[in-house]
């Protein structure tokens, strides 16, 4: 045992030996879940679609249905009228699924709003609809 | 075999380029990972939309639908009263110049027969079924009395036809006469749960003339309010039809459909529990993939 305690120079390139594999391990290990974090992302942004299936002015609401077509789940993170935003019911879909996104707004009749949907990846759907007479 | 010693013996000794050789190796592996991934996840977004714009998707028509098809019976007629002369029940499942015939019994001259239909309750279940219409469509040689259309009421456990819209029977003209009833409101007390209906043809009492009768057709339908739509897929593409909008002014109504339309058909969906309303309408259909198209009616 004292022998041991005494040849250092034999412990020493062991300990770097552990060190280096521990190091480079760890090295690998954070490139390879980078790696998975940043396609797993890319994808999701390149895999979002959706539309809007109808949108129905109805008493101080602008429903909003939405379909998922794309191959990722999407988070609808923000609805703007007339480019502005406005407060909506929360509204999050799995792919193929649908649903109404509820809208508080007082809209006037017979007048043409620009309404936008946006989701949390920054993907987003705009058009013209004009509220009924 | 020397070279090659030679070789891992230097390469042992210059440990410093061995690891910068496995540090490129290993970040070409990262990057060739992350360009592969990406630029396939690509490819098939891009055959997406690429396979949503070949989509092409319309409806051709809609039309209001107020009464299923035609049930006859599938089975030989009881003759309670009377006989049967000539024919079977399978002349008297379409309008044609083929009929059953039968003959009014020996004095107290009379004729009875029943009938078994059924209403396919799975195309038209009983929720949207308003009522339902008997017709008869027969011939006699003796025209100097009346002829009636009962069915069974499940209820009383009797042929009856109280709450049916004509009770007073049908007197026939010389030729082929058409007589029709509709059950009204009471309609669900002839029919089981499972569609089926009884449905008897009588005369008016005894008489003394013993008639024969042809009896061409008789069937029961059911009178509803629904839809038809017709779907044409112009695109190259099958189209999968997902869902289904019929919007006014006053409401919004979507029903969920899983319709498939080949590349060039033409496809007829009929749905019982879809009213199309009075005025304009819009009816929307959109596909799997996204696409829409619109029909305006009024």
């Amino acid at each position: 045992m004292l022998k041991m305690w005494r040849n250092k120079r034999a412990i020493t390139p062991v300990l770097s030996n552990v060190l280096l594999m521990v190091i480079a391990v760890a090295g690998m290990s954070i490139a390879i879940t980078a790696t998975y974090v940043i396609t797993g992302n890319l994808r999701d942004n390149m895999g979002e679609r959706f539309i809007v299936e109808d949108v129905w002015f109805t008493t101080g609401t602008i429903s909003i249905y939405l379909r998922n077509t794309g191959k990722t789940a999407m988070h609808i993170a923000g609805v703007y009228v007339n480019y502005t935003a406005e407060s909506f019911t929360q509204l999050s879909l799995e792919p193929l699924e649908h649903g109404w996104s509820n809208v508080t707004y007082s809209w006037t009749a017979n007048t043409v709003y620009h309404i936008k949907i946006a989701t949390s990846r920054g993907t987003q759907v705009a058009d013209y609809y004009r509220s009924p007479s | 075999m020397q070279t090659i010693i030679g070789r891992h013996r230097s390469l042992r000794q210059n440990r410093q380029g061995l690891s910068n050789i496995i540090v490129v190796v290993l970040s070409l592996v990262i990057i060739v990972v992350i360009v592969s991934n990406v630029i396939l996840w690509s490819y098939q977004m891009n055959q997406l939309d690429w396979e949503k714009m070949q989509e092409s998707m319309t409806i051709s028509s809609v039309t209001r639908v107020t009464r299923s098809s035609w049930y006859v019976t599938q089975s030989e007629y009881a003759v309670n009263l009377g006989s049967r002369t000539n024919g079977s029940y399978l002349y008297t499942q379409v309008v044609d110049s083929n009929y059953e015939g039968f003959r009014e019994s020996a004095p107290p001259r009379s004729l009875d027969i029943n009938g078994t239909f059924s209403i396919d309750v799975t195309i038209y279940p009983l929720a949207y079924i308003q009522s339902v219409e008997i017709q008869l469509r027969y011939k006699v040689d003796d025209t100097g009395e009346k002829w009636y259309l009962k069915a069974y009421n499940w209820a009383s456990l009797t042929y009856s036809d109280i709450g049916f819209n004509n009770t007073a029977g049908h007197t026939p003209s010389a030729g082929w006469n058409y007589y029709a009833v509709n059950l009204t409101s009471q309609w669900s007390s002839y029919v089981q749960s499972n569609g089926k209906i009884l449905v008897k043809v009588h005369d008016q009492q005894p008489d003394p003339t013993r008639t024969n009768v042809d009896i061409d057709f008789l069937g029961v339908r059911a009178v509803i309010n629904g839809a038809l739509f017709t779907f044409q897929n112009k695109g190259s593409r099958t189209a999968h039809l997902v869902s289904l909008w019929v919007n006014n002014s006053t409401e919004h109504k979507r029903y969920d459909i899983d319709v498939v339309v080949n590349s060039g058909e033409t496809f007829s969906y009929q749905r019982v529990d879809t009213q199309l309303p009075n005025g304009q309408y819009t009816v929307k259909v959109v596909t799997e993939r996204g696409n829409t198209d619109i029909y305006t009616e009024g």
